[in-house]
């Protein structure tokens, strides 16, 4: 009976201790994503980890590279191109995937802040940039660009100054962003309607009503704003291109909520939603969850915003469509307000300070951004480097999908670069004025408020929070 | 050897301290030591991309500005509407349930079962599903309808229906398990009582409110406290159904504390909020255990 019992507790205390062990052995691996795409890399990441410590001895470096993009829609080919050109150099890369939302990014920098777990990353939007630079999670590059003579404007152009943070390179832009109108371009054939080069808001809306029919569940509709993902779009898409890169500021001090544009460009989503019914309301896209695959794609609506649904457009195994998309500048309020093209760089390379490879890491940022990037293409990501010939990447662009893209109007809208793009410059506590922002439109597109109170009231909320010290 | 006397009293002391030390570490590591942080930075700015030491003291700031903050104010009155509404419907649906399926049920286990299912469950898949039944083409918006009603509430998409839908989601998910506790206080109620009782010639309706309910009081009280302060701790299902929308209509204080925090990056103003949500869950809790010497018999 003794013997029984010592042998029992022996036995809980071997389960106790096997549990604490496993607790240990959880812990690293969180940090690691462990979404579907980025699964199968983490192995192959963990064992590299020791060898990336030691710089010497004939072992090569190895860099994790962290990005939003699933690995196998372009960044796991240029990893490979990569590794196969340089595996006598001594590097080599792991891509890493981390989804680009609130989490993703969280899990990224606490990566960032807490070590040398990530080598080089992709930073997405301005604001983010502007913060990791500030809180050292970003390397300066000044020094790296004056070694090597890698003058950024010489690839970039002078836009490439203005994702410098307080003057300083803190990233390689590789992407170019132009956005603009994802149209189905059958449904527009249909209809006799010509895919737009130029167009105002009333002109936008007169078309949409024309695409609209049917009712209930097999009702078309004109346009789908997309509204649950993000309302802020309103902002970034419309009226960047007539007011510039700060669609939600007047000054540092003055949110734009008064401003006559903004309030057409709100009315606008708001007669479609609420009073021609062209685009679904914000509630149904809210309660029903909408999607702009579930809509766009399955010939529910005519137009949505875009482009970044390209990478779903030529996806047709998981969404089978027959229809042939085009492309169409964002309307503006009235002719000749175009001041701006609505775009910009995106995928801003970043090199971690606290990495032990910086050099390895620069070779791999430099390479990508010049050379590396046609897988990416494919993808829908337009490298921002003048190295690459406009008619190459249209081509990497439509691969696969020549059925489904519009050559001409993907070229015109989506790739060739213009000169005049709305570059944002103010991020003053930019998360709490797009919360006041969404809250009041949200509440003027459920109908419980008419646009000039709503805004009205986001207006004076907003710069009652910019005026706090 | 008066020396040997002593530590064999401490020699027990020190199994019981090696036995929990496991868990009392976890303890410091996790909770105690990240604790004593938090009120540290609640009188500091710190945004936490700045690293840590990278702060200036503000002094009581923090505190005062939350109230002036009207995202923190409309947040509370969320809350406490929320707490309010959830936990006597809870209690008090548990207690019926258990009482009617303890006397009057066929196949008591299935249904006890199927009650506890959802508290089991994971809290995203239920919310998930439950966006689907407040959808347009669910069953509430389909019974209402049927009801009549020209233009049925659209629910999440309403700022005066959303929380209330959010309430009856977490009613239903709480339920199972109160009616738990509740089912197995009913075990140990004493026969004989109910027995005098039937003798005198008492019903059951005044047999439920003269003896069930003060005898299971202990019981309820328990719940009262747990329920409420889990119902202040509500996010997941705000996180994932509505994200404080529309408008500022489902915007919990966790859910503002964490949105501070994590999207504005103000780590020292959430970690002042999540104190005075401490203050407030513990006042509450106080409060209680205070007044159920005016109804708790046990």
């Amino acid at each position: 009976m003794k013997k029984m019992k010592r042998f029992a507790s022996l036995g809980m205390a071997a389960i106790m201790t096997m549990s604490a062990l496993a607790g240990c052995q959880s812990a690293p691996k969180e940090t690691q994503p462990a979404s579907a795409e980025g699964g199968s890399t983490t192995a192959t990441t963990e064992a590299a980890a020791p060898e990336t410590k030691k710089e010497t001895g004939g072992e090569p470096v190895v860099l994790r590279m962290w990005g939003g993009v699933p690995a196998e829609a372009g960044p796991q080919e240029a990893c490979d191109n990569f590794n196969e050109l340089y595996k006598d150099k001594g590097i080599q890369v792991e891509y890493e995937r981390f989804v680009n939302d609130d989490t993703g990014n969280l899990k990224l920098e606490t990566n960032l802040l807490s070590g040398t777990g990530v080598d080089l990353y992709m930073t997405y939007t301005p604001s983010v940039l502007t913060k990791r630079a500030e809180g050292n999670m970003a390397l300066d590059l000044t020094e790296l660009i004056e070694r090597d003579g890698f003058e950024l404007t010489q690839y970039f152009g002078s836009m490439a100054e203005s994702f410098y943070i307080n003057g300083l390179p803190y990233s390689i832009p590789t992407k170019l962003d132009q956005y603009g109108i994802v149209l189905n371009k059958d449904m527009f054939d249909a209809a006799g309607i010509e895919v737009p080069t130029e167009w105002t808001y009333d002109e936008f809306r007169e078309i949409a009503k024309k695409l609209t029919h049917g009712e209930g569940q097999d009702k078309v509709y004109g346009m789908f704003w997309n509204s649950q993902q993000d309302l802020c779009y309103l902002f970034d898409y419309l009226v960047a291109q007539t007011n510039g890169g700060d669609p939600l500021y007047v000054s540092e001090t003055e949110s734009s909520f008064a401003d006559p544009v903004v309030l057409k460009s709100v009315e606008l989503l708001n007669n479609m939603m609420n009073v021609d019914k062209t685009s679904p309301t914000h509630t149904d896209s809210v309660t029903q969850k909408l999607s702009q695959e579930g809509m766009f794609l399955t010939g529910k609506s005519a137009m949505t915003v875009g482009p970044w649904m390209v990478r779903s457009i030529k996806d047709t195994a998981n969404y089978p469509h027959d229809f042939m998309t085009a492309f169409a500048p964002y309307p503006v309020v009235e002719e000749g307000q175009r001041n701006f093209t609505q775009g910009g760089y995106g995928d801003h390379l970043c090199i971690n300070p606290k990495s032990q490879n910086v050099d390895a890491a620069w070779e791999f940022a430099k390479w990508y951004a010049t050379e590396g990037m046609l897988p990416v293409v494919a993808g829908g990501r337009v490298p921002a480097s003048n190295t690459y010939e406009a008619s190459e990447v249209t081509e990497a662009f439509v691969k696969g999908a020549e059925e489904y893209l519009d050559l001409e109007s993907t070229q015109r809208v989506l790739i060739t670069p213009a000169d005049n793009y709305a570059v944002p410059s103010i991020t003053k506590r930019i998360a709490e004025v797009k919360k006041v922002a969404v809250e009041e439109l949200e509440t003027i597109f459920i109908g419980q408020q008419s646009v000039e109170e709503g805004m009205a009231k986001a207006k004076t909320r907003a710069d009652e929070i910019l005026n706090k010290e | 050897m008066k020396k040997f006397k002593l530590s064999k009293q401490a020699k027990i002391d020190l199994t019981g301290y090696a036995f929990i030390l496991p868990n009392i570490i976890g303890v410091c590591l996790f909770t105690l030591i990240p604790m004593i942080f938090s009120l540290i930075i609640s009188f500091t700015d710190w945004d936490y991309t700045q690293g840590i030491g990278n702060w200036n003291f503000v002094g009581i700031k923090n505190f005062i500005e939350m109230w002036q903050d009207e995202w923190f104010t409309s947040s509370l009155i969320n809350t406490i509407v929320f707490a309010v509404g959830v936990v006597p419907v809870t209690v008090f649906l548990a207690l019926i349930l258990a009482v009617v399926i303890d006397k009057y049920c066929f196949a008591k286990l299935p249904i006890r079962l199927a009650l506890f299912m959802p508290y089991i469950s994971n809290v995203v898949a239920v919310a998930i599903v439950w966006v689907m039944m407040y959808s347009p083409w669910g069953p509430f918006t389909q019974l209402v309808k049927a009801l009549g009603v020209e233009n049925p509430p659209q629910w999440l998409g309403s700022t005066t229906w959303a929380l209330p839908a959010l309430m009856l989601m977490t009613v239903w998910s709480g339920v199972g398990y109160a009616n738990m506790i509740y089912t197995s206080a009913l075990q140990g109620l004493p026969g004989d009582v109910y027995e005098a009782a039937d003798i005198d010639g008492a019903n059951e309706i005044t047999k439920f409110f003269k003896l069930t309910v003060p005898f299971l009081s202990p019981t309820t009280f328990f719940l009262i406290i747990t329920t409420f302060i889990t119902s202040f701790q509500i996010f997941a299902p705000i996180q994932i159904m509505t994200r404080g929308g529309p408008g500022t209509s489902t915007n919990v204080l966790v859910y503002y504390i964490y949105t501070s925090a994590f999207t504005f990056y103000r780590m020292g103003y959430a970690s002042a909020m999540s104190w005075i949500l401490f203050i407030i869950l513990f006042g509450i809790t106080m409060f209680q255990w205070y007044g159920q010497k005016k109804w708790v018999s046990y």
